[in-house]
C-alpha cells in the first residue's frame, strides 16, 4: 500500500505519474477505448466522437484558461476557425486532409496572436469581453468574406481519407478522434510539466510574483493564446468533419460555455478535469434521459421533445451545484476520494 | 469512468432497441405498428417553426391510423428535439434511425440542419421526405431515398418579384436579407430579376440574424424613397421593420416570404401590416382549402396544438400524407426499397393544402407551384390574389 509521496529526483517530481496501477488503467480505459466501436452502435458512437471532440476542445482552453488563469469567452471563435481553414484548404482548395489538419491548427494560431495582444494589458473580465468580440468579429468575417468561405452557405467536408486509410465509416472516424485526443492530452499533460507550463501556472498564480522571477509575461501569454488556439483549431476540423458541413451557424456561441462549464465542472487547470467534466457535460442529459426512461415512458418523451430546454437547466444545475459543494470539480472529488482509500482509516 | 458511461449506454439503448420489436425483417415495423422518426426543434425560437411542422406530421398520421392505419398497422411517430443545433440533429437523426430503428423519416429540422443530416441518412438508406426548409443542397444532387417537398427560395422570391414588378411599373425597389443561409438564396433569387425587370434598386442591405432594432435600415430605406419593398426577416425581424415603417410614417408596397407568413406576425405588425404580399406554395388559412384543413385538425389534435397550427404544419402534412400513401402502396409488407421506389412514382398527389405533389426517375424536388397572397389585418389572414 502506498502511504505517501517521496520524490527524490527532479525527473519523479515532473513525471507523468509514478504510479503503476495508473498505468494499467490507463492502459485499461485505452483498451477499452479501442474496443468501443466494435461493440457500440452508431448512436452511442455519435457520443463517444463528440466526446473525443470535445475533449480536444477542452483541453485547448484549458491552457489557456486552466494552466495560464486567462479566461475566454470567445473560443467558440478558434473553434469554427479551424473549421473553416480545414475545409477551404481540403474541399475548395482540394489540399490532402494532412495539409487542411496543419491549416485548422495554424490558422486560429496565427489568429489567436491578435486577440492575444490585447491580454498583454487586459485580466479577467476585461480580457473575456476582449474574446467574445473576437468571436463576433470571426463570424463575421466569414460571412462577409464569401470568395473565401461561401459566406453563410457553408463548405462541405467529406471524412478524411489519410495516409491511404479512410476514416469514412463512424467507427474508422471514432478512431481519428481518439488519436487526436490522445495526443490533444498527452501535449496538455506534457506542456503542464515543462518549462513553459511552469511559466503559464506561475502567471495564473501571480503574474506580477512571475515577472519578478524573469518570466518574459508578454511572450508566455501569447504562446499560451496561440498554443490553445491550435489545439482547440484542431477540435473544430474534427467538428467540422462530424457535421459535414462548416457553416456559422454550427458553432454557437453557447458552444464557448459549454467549454467554460466543462472546465469548471471537471476542474480548472486539470488535464483530468477536462477529460472528465467532459464525459459528464456531453452524457450528462442522455444518462438523465435513460434514467428517467427507467421510471416512465412519458418522462423520456418529456426529454426528447424538450430536449434543449432540459439540457440547459441540467448545465445550469450541475455548475451551481458544482460551484457551491465542489469547486474542485470532478477532479477534486476524485482526489478525495483517492486520498480517502489510500489513508483509510486515517482521516489525512 | 467512460468505460461505465459507455457501458451503461449501451445497455440502456439495447434495452430501449429492444422494445421496439422484432417481428419484421425491415427496421420499424413490427406486427401492429409502423414507426415514422423525425427531428425537429422543439425548443428556442425555431420551435415556431419545428412545433407547426410536427402538427402537420401528427395529423396526417391520425388521419391514417383513424382510416385502419397503413394496411392494419398503426403508425408511430417518433419526434426527437434538436433546439436547431446542428450536432444535435445528427445526434437525432442517428438515434432515430439506430435505436429507435423507424422504418422511414419525415420534416427534418432547418435547412443547415437537414444538410448536415444527409450523410447519416444517405448511409443509413431510409426513406425520408422532407418538408421544413427546402433548399437545393438537399437536391442538387440528388440521393436515393431522400424527397424534398417544398419550393426553393430562390423561385420564392422570383415569383413574388415577377408579380411585384408587373403591379408597380418604374417603381424605386429596397431589400434586406438576413445574412445566412436563406437571406443569400432570397439576395440571389432578387439579384436574377433585377435585369429582366428592370428594376431600379435604391437600397440593398443585409442584417445579423436576431437583430431587433431596425431604425437605422428602415431610416435608409426612407431616405432612399423606396417605393417598394421586400422584408427579408421571418418572424420578429419583419415585426420589428414594419414597426419602424409605421413610426416614419412610410407605407412601401411590402412584399415577405413563406418563413414568415404566419398569421401571427400580422397581429403583432398591426395595422401596418394590411395590404402586404406573400409568397408562398402552401394555402392560405383564409381560403377554401386552408378552412377545410383546419376543420380536419380540429379533430385530430389536442387544442394545444390546434393553436400552434401554421403554415408550416400544412408543409409537415402533406409530406407525411406523400410518405404514408407511399408504405401503403407497397402492401403488407412494406420494404424501404419499395417505399422509395414508389415515393418516386408519386405522381400528382393530392394533399389539399398545396398544388398537387410529384417525384420522378432522378426527380427528388416536388417543385412546388407558387401562390401570391395578401393580408387582411381585418380577419389577421392571408387571401389568394392570383
Amino acid at each position: 500500500m502506498r502511504t505517501g509521496d517521496f520524490k527524490e529526483t527532479y525527473g519523479e517530481l515532473v513525471a507523468l505519474t509514478d504510479s503503476p496501477p495508473v498505468w494499467l488503467w490507463s492502459a485499461v480505459l485505452l483498451l477499452a477505448l479501442i474496443l468501443a466501436p466494435y461493440i457500440l452502435n452508431s448512436y452511442a458512437l455519435s457520443f463517444m466522437i463528440m466526446i473525443l471532440i470535445t475533449v480536444v476542445g477542452a483541453l485547448g482552453l484549458n491552457i489557456l484558461t486552466g494552466y495560464t488563469g486567462l479566461i475566454s469567452l470567445g473560443h467558440v471563435g478558434f473553434l469554427v476557425t479551424g473549421a473553416y481553414a480545414y475545409a477551404i484548404a481540403v474541399s475548395k482548395y482540394g489540399l490532402p486532409p494532412v495539409a487542411g489538419f496543419v491549416a485548422a491548427g495554424v490558422v486560429p494560431a496565427v489568429a489567436s496572436l491578435i486577440v492575444g495582444t490585447p491580454s498583454l494589458r487586459l485580466k479577467g473580465l476585461y480580457l473575456a469581453i476582449t474574446t467574445l468580440a473576437f468571436s463576433f468579429i470571426i463570424n463575421t468575417l466569414i460571412l462577409e468574406a464569401r470568395w473565401l468561405t461561401n459566406g453563410a452557405r457553408g463548405i462541405a467536408v467529406q471524412r478524411p481519407i489519410l495516409f491511404g486509410v479512410s476514416f469514412d465509416s463512424d467507427a474508422a472516424f471514432t478512431y481519428l478522434c481518439l488519436g487526436f485526443a490522445l495526443a490533444a492530452l498527452l501535449a496538455t499533460l506534457n506542456i503542464r510539466r515543462s518549462r513553459v507550463g511552469r511559466a503559464f501556472v506561475a502567471i495564473r498564480d501571480n503574474d506580477t510574483a512571475a515577472r519578478v522571477m524573469g518570466i518574459n509575461l508578454h511572450a508566455y501569454k501569447l504562446i499560451a493564446f496561440a498554443t490553445s488556439a491550435f489545439v482547440t483549431g484542431l477540435a473544430g476540423a474534427l467538428y467540422g468533419i462530424y457535421l459535414s458541413f462548416v457553416s456559422v451557424e454550427g458553432f454557437p456561441f453557447l458552444l464557448s460555455i459549454e467549454a467554460l462549464a466543462i472546465l469548471i465542472v471537471g476542474g480548472l487547470g486539470s488535464a483530468l478535469g477536462a477529460v472528465l467534466g467532459t464525459v459528464l457535460i456531453v452524457l450528462l442529459p442522455e444518462v438523465t434521459r435513460l434514467l428517467f426512461n427507467l421510471f416512465s415512458a412519458q418522462m423520456d418523451a418529456m426529454f426528447t421533445t424538450g430536449a434543449q430546454e432540459l439540457k440547459s437547466m441540467l448545465y445550469g444545475l450541475v455548475i451551481i451545484l458544482f460551484l457551491r459543494f465542489q469547486p474542485r470539480g470532478l477532479v477534486g472529488a476524485w482526489h478525495d476520494i483517492r486520498r480517502f482509500w489510500v489513508h483509510w482509516p486515517l482521516r489525512y | 469512468m467512460i468505460n461505465r458511461f459507455a457501458a451503461a449506454l449501451l445497455l440502456a439503448t439495447a434495452s430501449h432497441a429492444g422494445a421496439v420489436g422484432t417481428a419484421a425483417a425491415e427496421p420499424g415495423i413490427t406486427e401492429t405498428e409502423i414507426l415514422i422518426g423525425d427531428v425537429e426543434p422543439l425548443t428556442g425560437p425555431p420551435a415556431l417553426l419545428g412545433v407547426a411542422a410536427s402538427i402537420g406530421h401528427k395529423i396526417a398520421i391520425a388521419e391514417a391510423n383513424a382510416a385502419g392505419g397503413i394496411n392494419g398497422r398503426k403508425i408511430r411517430y417518433v419526434l426527437e428535439d434538436d433546439g436547431y443545433v446542428t450536432a444535435r440533429t445528427i445526434q437525432g437523426a442517428r438515434k432515430i434511425v439506430d435505436v429507435d430503428k423507424v422504418f422511414a423519416m419525415v420534416g427534418l429540422s432547418g435547412s443547415g440542419q437537414s444538410i448536415a443530416a444527409m450523410p447519416v441518412l444517405e448511409k443509413a438508406g431510409i426513406p425520408t421526405v422532407i418538408d421544413v426548409a427546402p433548399v437545393k443542397p438537399l437536391w442538387e444532387p440528388p440521393r436515393k431515398n431522400v424527397f424534398i417537398v417544398g419550393q426553393s427560395y430562390e423561385e420564392g422570391i422570383k415569383h413574388l418579384v415577377a408579380f411585384l414588378a408587373d403591379k408597380n411599373p418604374g417603381k424605386k425597389w429596397g431589400l434586406i436579407t438576413q445574412d445566412d443561409d436563406y437571406g443569400i438564396a432570397v439576395h440571389d433569387g432578387f439579384d436574377s430579376m433585377v435585369k429582366p425587370k428592370k428594376l431600379s434598386v435604391v437600397y440593398s442591405g443585409s442584417y445579423k440574424k436576431g437583430q431587433q432594432d431596425f431604425s437605422s435600415e428602415m431610416l435608409q430605406l426612407k431616405d432612399a424613397g423606396v417605393e417598394v419593398f421586400l422584408a427579408g426577416g421571418i418572424i420578429a425581424e419583419n415585426v420589428a421593420m414594419m414597426k419602424e415603417l409605421e413610426k416614419l410614417n412610410v407605407k412601401p408596397v411590402t412584399g415577405i416570404f413563406w418563413p414568415g407568413r404566419i398569421e401571427p406576425v400580422l397581429k403583432l405588425i398591426g395595422p401596418a401590416g394590411d395590404g402586404i404580399y406573400a409568397v408562398d406554395y402552401v394555402e392560405p388559412f383564409a381560403g377554401e382549402a386552408g378552412k377545410a384543413f383546419l376543420e380536419k385538425a380540429k379533430a385530430l389534435v389536442s387544442e394545444a396544438e390546434f393553436k400552434g397550427i401554421n403554415r408550416y404544419t400544412m408543409a409537415g402534412y402533406a409530406a407525411a400524407k406523400v410518405l404514408i400513401a407511399a408504405i401503403g402502396r407497397c402492401g403488407k409488407d412494406p420494404t424501404w426499397a419499395c417505399t422509395i421506389a414508389e415515393l418516386e412514382k408519386t405522381s400528382n398527389v393530392e394533399t389539399g393544402v398545396m398544388a398537387p405533389i410529384s417525384f420522378g426517375s432522378g426527380v427528388r424536388f416536388s417543385n412546388q407551384k407558387l401562390k401570391i397572397m395578401q393580408a387582411d389585418f381585418s380577419t389577421l389572414s392571408f387571401k389568394p390574389v392570383d
